[in-house]
């Protein structure tokens, strides 16, 4: 098993009556509740949590994209990467994964294509590159994409990035969004053919399809943890054997709240408030900007609007105005928190029940300042990770993680030699 | 109330459209808004003196296509295609919202196309100082009071019914967001795709017929198409929102009425 630490970035100074007076942690929140000089640090403090990862031997460390969001404040994911790729260049176990960029929102989207290959030339091929769709609030409401044409947008795109890394000619693309008549992106991949791609997705029948025929690792993302991913990942291992494919768990990963102290007991007074934080604020998104019409296709809807209609799903804040606490939070299995002993237990158990290979780890929950951060990855590196990392013994990891730089790459000589023949 | 047949029109390799018609004597064609087609009052009545053509847009009911369709032009070039289905070479149009502001498109871009005009609220324009309301960041309670005068009426109640049933509930919903989102492709994040740049070359007759209440799109809105079409009537209708040709649907159909009969109307040269 794999483990990634991953950070949302969130604010951590939201005001205690965030969620009463204002709609939304997304699209619309006060631009005014923002203060650069606590960012500053809050940024700072996340970037030192992800490079301590990389000292703790975390199998990556990641990042990802959202907009106009106070809970996740990475526009450009790949600006912290890059960073990142510093300490990752000397490191035997780390990798890095922007998780990802939304490709319909790159204009042209072969600027996804030569940025990921910056990172990945830089890490030294310790690259992973996330290809989500991105969620309607960021691309729909924030950056104006329209619905009705956004997954033709990202697939073309999709296809696009992977003609520009795989092709050592220069060619043209003629595209029903994108037309271009010269693309030739520098620099090339390090990795070969290029990095391994991570599908982010939250459970569309779509999604499933494609990270499986095209040979990607599927990440479920949701923030409600182990129980409520069974309703994915179920279908997505039962759609991998109707295609033919073989159950490799690292086909697919997972991503899930995790809270680790020295008892189960000290876990909830450390955690249990920066925990409430995270589904009372960072999770209280209006209504209104939650799915613009189209967003999901009619099949995805059909899947999933009955649990919306009866009222059994629900937002994160939500469940928190239902008095909702930490108990709940642990017993639903939205978090896995406690004693190294109890977290090892619950995530083997969970990883093992959904199969995955691939666990996103959201160490930083809410709230939590420097210190408690730098504990739990501590705490969940040394005292967790070991007694789980041999889960999977008998599968290959190697499709869907990086490899270093190539062996070898075509030269000029080939190319001649190529045309001759 | 008469029920409208549906009849289905290839008019064209890539669409397929579905139409409401009913009626006998001369072809109106209605456009419906952003919400969808139904057989209402208004159209119920207007079948009485008219052969109503109602079509569902691309991407709504039995419509199909609406991927085929780039942009507006590509929206424009297909009702051409459904008027030479009907062979109808110079159509009447009645147009509610966004069919409104599809009817503009439409006299705009080829005038020899449309006999007359007459757009009901249309949409197409967006004013940053006076915006129309985002429908697609609407809770049902908030669109139905910004469309809707009276919520507590007949009207509103029929437009805002949900089934019981559980099944029929989620056929529902899916067939309002596949209405809604064949309407963003055209709408989406702001109505405004230049048609005021294009007001001037429609020559058709028009008549504008507005709600004076209407809380979607700011009456104010009337008289920009009013002063860059150039022979355009403007009706104003009291006490009546943005669904005004049901609200107030006796006036609306006597204005409707009066202008489609109209013989002593001239095109512009």
């Amino acid at each position: 098993m794999k483990f990634v630490s991953f950070n949302l970035m969130s604010y951590r100074d939201l005001p205690a009556d965030f969620e009463q007076k204002h709609d939304s942690v997304w699209v619309t929140p006060p631009k005014t509740l923002y203060d650069p000089r606590i960012g500053h640090d809050t940024y700072h403090d996340y970037i030192d949590a992800l490079e301590y990862s990389i000292d703790l031997g975390y199998d990556a460390v990641g990042v990802n994209e959202h907009h106009s969001n106070a809970y996740g404040l990475m526009p450009s994911p790949n600006l912290l990467g890059s960073i990142l790729s510093r300490k990752i260049r000397h490191s035997d176990t780390t990798s890095l994964i922007v998780l990802g960029n939304s490709l319909a929102l790159y204009n042209p989207p072969i600027r996804v294509a030569e940025e990921f290959a910056m990172l990945d030339v830089l890490t030294g091929g310790k690259f992973i590159a996330g290809f989500p769709v991105g969620t309607s609030m960021d691309t729909n409401y924030v950056y104006g994409i329209n619905p009705s044409e956004l997954r033709e947008r990202y697939y073309e795109a999709h296809d696009l990035i992977m003609k520009a890394w795989t092709t050592d000619e220069v060619f043209t693309w003629n595209g029903k969004y994108n037309q271009l008549r010269y693309v030739n992106t520098w620099p090339r991949v390090a990795q070969d053919p290029h990095p391994p791609v991570w599908i982010p997705g939250g459970g569309s029948i779509e999604t499933y399809d494609f990270s499986l025929k095209n040979n990607y690792s599927f990440s479920y993302l949701s923030y409600f943890g182990h129980k409520y991913a069974k309703k994915v990942m179920g279908p997505f291992w039962q759609r991998a054997e109707e295609l033919g494919l073989d159950d490799n768990p690292y086909r697919a990963g997972y991503c899930q709240l995790v809270c680790v102290s020295e008892t189960d007991e000290s876990a909830e007074k450390e955690y249990a408030e920066h925990a409430m934080y995270f589904f009372a604020k960072c999770m209280h998104i209006d209504p209104r900007l939650v799915e613009a019409p189209g967003y999901r296709t009619v099949a995805s809807l059909k899947a999933g609007l009955r649990s919306q209609l009866d009222g059994s799903a629900k937002f994160g804040s939500q469940l928190a105005g239902e008095g909702l606490g930490w108990k709940d939070f642990i017993e639903r299995g939205y978090i896995i928190a406690g004693s190294p002993d109890t977290v090892a237990e619950k995530l083997k158990e969970a990883a093992e029940e959904l199969h995955v290979g691939n666990i996103i780890l959201i160490n930083q929950v809410g709230s939590m300042p420097r210190e408690l951060l730098m504990k739990n990855l501590q705490m969940f590196a040394e005292e967790v990770m070991p007694k789980l990392q041999d889960t999977w013994p008998e599968w290959d990891s190697s499709d869907y993680w990086p490899s270093g730089f190539a062996d070898s790459y075509s030269t000029p000589d080939d190319q001649a030699n190529k045309q001759e023949a | 109330m008469a029920q409208p047949s549906e009849i289905q029109i290839q008019v064209n390799d890539h669409v397929s459209m579905a139409l409401l018609v009913a009626g006998e004597g001369e072809p109106v064609i209605y456009l419906h808004g952003a919400g969808g087609l139904f057989w209402d009052p208004y159209l119920d009545q207007l079948s009485n003196q008219f052969k109503v053509y109602a079509p569902f847009m691309p991407g709504v009911g039995n419509s199909t296509g609406l991927e085929t369709i780039r942009d507006i032009w590509g929206l424009v070039l297909t009702y051409y295609d459904l008027f030479d289905a009907l062979e109808i070479d110079a159509a009447n149009i009645v147009g509610h919202s966004m069919g409104g502001m599809i009817g503009c498109e439409l006299a705009a871009t080829d005038p020899s196309r449309v006999k007359r005009l007459l757009p009901i609220a249309p949409a197409g324009l967006f004013d940053l100082e006076n915006p129309m309301g985002d429908i697609f960041a609407m809770l049902p309670e908030e669109l139905a009071q910004r469309i809707i005068l009276d919520t507590d009426s007949e009207i509103a109640k029929a437009m805002f019914a949900m089934p019981d049933d559980m099944d029929e509930k989620v056929a529902m919903v899916i067939t309002q967001i596949s209405t809604l989102n064949a309407a963003a492709k055209f709408l989406w994040p702001l109505p405004d795709k230049g048609l005021k740049d294009r007001l001037y070359r429609i020559k058709a007759p028009t008549t504008i017929i507005w709600g004076k209440q209407d809380g979607l799109i700011p009456v104010e809105y009337a008289e920009v198409f009013r002063s860059k079409i150039a022979h355009a009537d403007l009706q104003l209708v009291d006490q009546a929102s943005h669904t005004v040709q049901l609200e107030q649907l006796g006036t609306c159909l006597e204005l409707t009425l009066q202008f489609l009969t109209a013989d002593n109307l001239t095109q512009v040269a």
